[in-house]
């Protein structure tokens, strides 16, 4: 490769990578500033608060004055249990669809198939009816629930991948007296580790950045994730946005962290699974 | 095959494997797809019971004239949408498609993004169109010398715009990934060959790049499109709709008439024209796809 290509690549590159991380830093950036310094005009690029004492009273403030911590435990508990909750369904539905003969096979995968695309405003209104009737309101149950039951991208996912695992696996598994959910548990989960990763870490981003079944389904402070403790901040302390953004830091950097060491898995579901939840 | 056989003996044994699907697909997809078809036929406040109507919701809808605005707000946000996040993500795919030292680091950085919650990502772009004080008004005015610069999210004209620029900013970066799947996948033999017969950089790129990737581009345009009808959240976040109704697009209108102004059965028809766009979409792309994807090796 030229010189003259690799110092055009190169640049380019980092103007992109440049405008596409500078929201992020700026958000940083504005987390460390003091109240009064956000509204200085010009704005101040060093934040005021930086490396001084008290460099981190905004975090200090959110989680000590506004339950942060307690939206942060919300939102791992969700997260986590629909994540948890869609390996389970979508793995055992991929293996019945994938190593199993049955009646209406073809018609229940049209049914997922049919359905994938829907974006669940068309739903939710139902889905509202259902949880109100079912009590659920104002629990972690409705934020939970409907992501553990439904995936259909995962269940793809999954069956192309069993599809792949050779039979004569199952048959010498089977000459062992081995059931079919000791084959599913013993032989095709151990197997399938690296999409069963990549499928839990996007369940989990999707479930952790949800906002529309936390607004409709959760008003008491003690049970909001951290989306919806965010969107309620910023109604209530409208000019406070130091705060706002060290909140917004909080919200985005597990899922950085998860990212800088898992990114291939991110990558490979995102890209493999489609689609925002 | 031995499987088969004890497969065959015990017949419940899928439908096991099935249940939690199988309650999933019914419980919260089909049941309440047929359940907001009939919703839409009525009057419904929640807290009394619902009243049948026919096709007023429908005739409603038609005749006013803020849902003609909302419509064309979700369209003119696909419109951005869609064309933004394919060309930019084609061009970065381009880009990160070379053997670059430090390659995985940039690809590593625009992907970043994509990870990050849409609500943080709401605050922060409105923090930076703050009219006052916000960083971007700051650079028009002192850098590019730009006297009146908008109001950004104040102002009826662009809010909706700007919302749809900083949702193409967060997602390019999976396009991104899908076009570089797709730029892999083709053989290298073909550069190679047209490289010999004297095909320059864009020759290369428009007569091999472009027509071996369209299967990607089809199933990205789909994505693209489908995706651009979600975006409850950024707009939640970022506008709640406004100034007035100008930012309003159909997936916000359906939360808002619904659950604001209690008006479930208006909602639900809402929803179902939200429905009934995105399938025929879907279906008007698979009709194409066979038309215009056409190359295989």
């Amino acid at each position: 490769m030229g010189v003259v290509k690799k110092v055009t690549l190169y640049t380019s590159l980092s103007i992109m990578g440049f405008f596409s991380v500078f929201p992020l830093l700026w958000m940083v950036a504005t987390s460390f500033n003091s109240s009064g310094a956000i509204f200085k005009v010009p704005p101040t690029i060093i934040p005021d608060m930086l490396f001084k004492r008290g460099m981190w009273s905004n975090y200090v403030s959110i989680f000590k004055d506004y339950n942060f911590g307690r939206f942060t435990l919300n939102s791992t508990i969700v997260a986590f249990s629909a994540a948890v909750g869609q390996l389970i369904t979508c793995s055992m539905a991929a293996f019945a669809f994938a190593k199993m003969q049955f009646k209406g096979k073809e018609i229940l995968f049209g049914l997922l198939l049919a359905t994938m695309m829907i974006p669940i405003e068309v739903t939710i209104i139902p889905e509202f009816l259902i949880m109100f009737k079912l009590h659920w309101l104002n629990t972690y149950l409705p934020l939970i629930v409907p992501s553990f039951l439904v995936g259909s991208f995962g269940t793809f996912l999954l069956r192309e991948f069993f599809e792949n695992v050779p039979d004569d696996l199952i048959d010498a598994a089977v000459i062992d007296g081995a059931n079919s959910f000791a084959i599913y548990r013993r032989i095709f989960l151990p197997l399938a580790k690296t999409p069963l990763t990549a499928l839990f870490l996007i369940a989990f981003m999707n479930n952790w950045n949800a906002l529309l079944r936390p607004v409709l389904y959760i008003d008491k402070e003690s049970l909001f994730t951290l989306t919806i403790g965010l969107t309620n901040f910023q109604s209530q302390y409208e000019s406070q946005w130091n705060l706002l953004l060290a909140g917004s830091v909080v919200s985005i950097l597990p899922l950085i962290v998860l990212y800088i060491f898992l990114q291939k898995y991110f990558v490979e579901g995102i890209a493999g699974t489609g689609i925002k939840g | 095959m031995i499987y088969d056989h004890i497969m065959r003996t015990r017949r419940y044994v899928p439908y096991l494997f099935l249940l939690p699907a199988i309650i999933g697909l019914f419980g919260f997809r089909l049941i309440p797809i047929v359940w907001a078809f009939l919703m839409s036929f009525t009057r419904w406040s929640v807290y009394a019971p619902p009243q049948w109507l026919g096709l007023a919701n429908y005739k409603e809808l038609f005749s006013s004239e803020l849902f003609w605005g909302i419509l064309k707000n979700t369209f003119v946000y696909t419109a951005i949408y869609v064309p933004g996040v394919m060309i930019i993500g084609l061009i970065l795919a381009v880009l990160v498609n070379n053997r670059l030292r430090g390659i995985a680091f940039f690809r590593g950085l625009l992907f970043a993004p994509v990870v990050t919650s849409a609500v943080a990502i709401g605050m922060v772009w409105g923090w930076i169109l703050s009219p006052r004080f916000g960083i971007l008004n700051h650079v028009l005015e002192h850098w590019f010398s730009v006297s009146n610069p908008p109001a950004w999210l104040g102002d009826r004209n662009i809010a909706l715009i700007a919302i749809a620029f900083v949702a193409v900013w967060q997602r390019v970066g999976y396009q991104m990934v899908l076009f570089l799947a797709g730029l892999q996948d083709i053989p290298t033999v073909f550069y190679e060959a047209a490289k010999i017969d004297g095909a320059n950089r864009w020759q290369r790129f428009w007569k091999i790049t472009l027509p071996l990737l369209s299967p990607t581009t089809f199933f990205v345009l789909i994505i693209s499109i489908i995706d651009s009808f979600r975006n409850f959240t950024i707009i939640y976040t970022m506008t709640r709709g406004g100034p007035g109704s100008s930012s309003t697009t159909l997936a916000y209108a359906i939360y808002q008439n619904a659950f604001i102004f209690s008006r479930m059965g208006y909602a639900s028809s809402l929803a179902y024209i939200l429905l009934i766009i995105v399938g025929t979409i879907t279906l008007i792309n698979f009709y194409f796809k066979k038309k215009w994807v056409k190359y295989k090796y």
